[in-house]
């Protein structure tokens, strides 16, 4: 199957947008999804969404002066178009983060392809592209996080050559927000 | 919180790379804490370049007592948190605090806390909704400090792993 990978820019917000709603359902969370393209919340079949939970902006952190992220997607051709009409059917987003024993990092913050579009290697080209920028930056690795029951994804990671590192040295991803982090920073 | 002693925020000001050519030992020493000793390849050279220029990869921030406070070896700096801003899709901006580290004789006084309380003030300043980072599960004194303070173990809660690609199958991914 015919399809291309190249940088984000801000006109595919609408799409990245759609698609972080499609992998939260994926991963089950979609309730927990705040993230908008600009200003209006998604519009989804899902009753659970509540509309104008918007807080944060796509266009603003992502394609302004100093963005939070950066992101790539996956076209396919007109003729390979979903039934919906979208050709952009998978994306990656990533930042750059650091480790500070071994220094430059990238972290994959999402991976998604559309389900028809799986199996084609359409995400192996999406995470090898991430990797390529990292080194490209001067980065020593690439990580990222999966669900321990996402099997498919941790497999798929696996198989690449990536390890675990909540199984193998007991790292633990804790997370300050809400009401605790406003009272975190007024102590 | 005690008050004989005050933080100093990092800025870009290269006056403050004194702090980070010091910033070393103390990294080699949360390394040594962490049984991880032979991990550690970053050199204060990398720490220069990628935390104090133009687009830098992480900032610091540094806990100091006064010199008549100072350790047996003569340091003021006795503790430091790495930063650097970070994303989530689902709820945009955030925060992640890379490293957090007090030297043992000045723990169990506030400095940690107050360390940690500046990142989540500066991450809420820069409109983060969130504030991450992770701990070693045998770690049981950070833990229970983390927990403590309002943090929440998503690895435990949500079965969030972390997952990592390095050397010669990061070389090998790109070229895929």
């Amino acid at each position: 199957m015919d399809f291309s990978i190249r940088a984000a820019n801000v006109d595919d917000c609408k799409d990245i947008a759609r698609m972080i709603m499609e992998l939260a359902e994926y991963e089950k969370v979609s309730d927990h999804v705040k993230v908008t393209q600009k200003g209006a919340s998604c519009s989804s079949s899902d009753s659970r969404l509540s509309p104008g939970t918007s807080d944060a902006d796509l266009e603003q952190d992502g394609f302004s002066k100093n963005p939070f992220f950066h992101g790539i997607i996956a076209e396919v051709p007109e003729q390979h178009k979903t039934k919906e009409g979208h050709t952009k059917i998978g994306y990656a987003l990533y930042f750059y983060a650091y480790s500070s024993w071994s220094g430059r990092a990238i972290y994959m913050e999402d991976l998604y392809v559309m389900p028809e579009f799986r199996g084609k290697g359409v995400g192996k080209a999406l995470m090898s592209k991430v990797a390529q920028l990292g080194l490209a930056a001067g980065c020593h690795q690439l990580n990222f996080a999966v669900l321990d029951w996402n099997k498919p994804s941790m497999d798929f990671y696996l198989s690449q050559g990536c390890f675990d590192i909540t199984d193998t040295m007991g790292y633990h991803c804790l997370r300050c927000e809400g009401e605790a982090l406003k009272h975190l920073a007024q102590l």
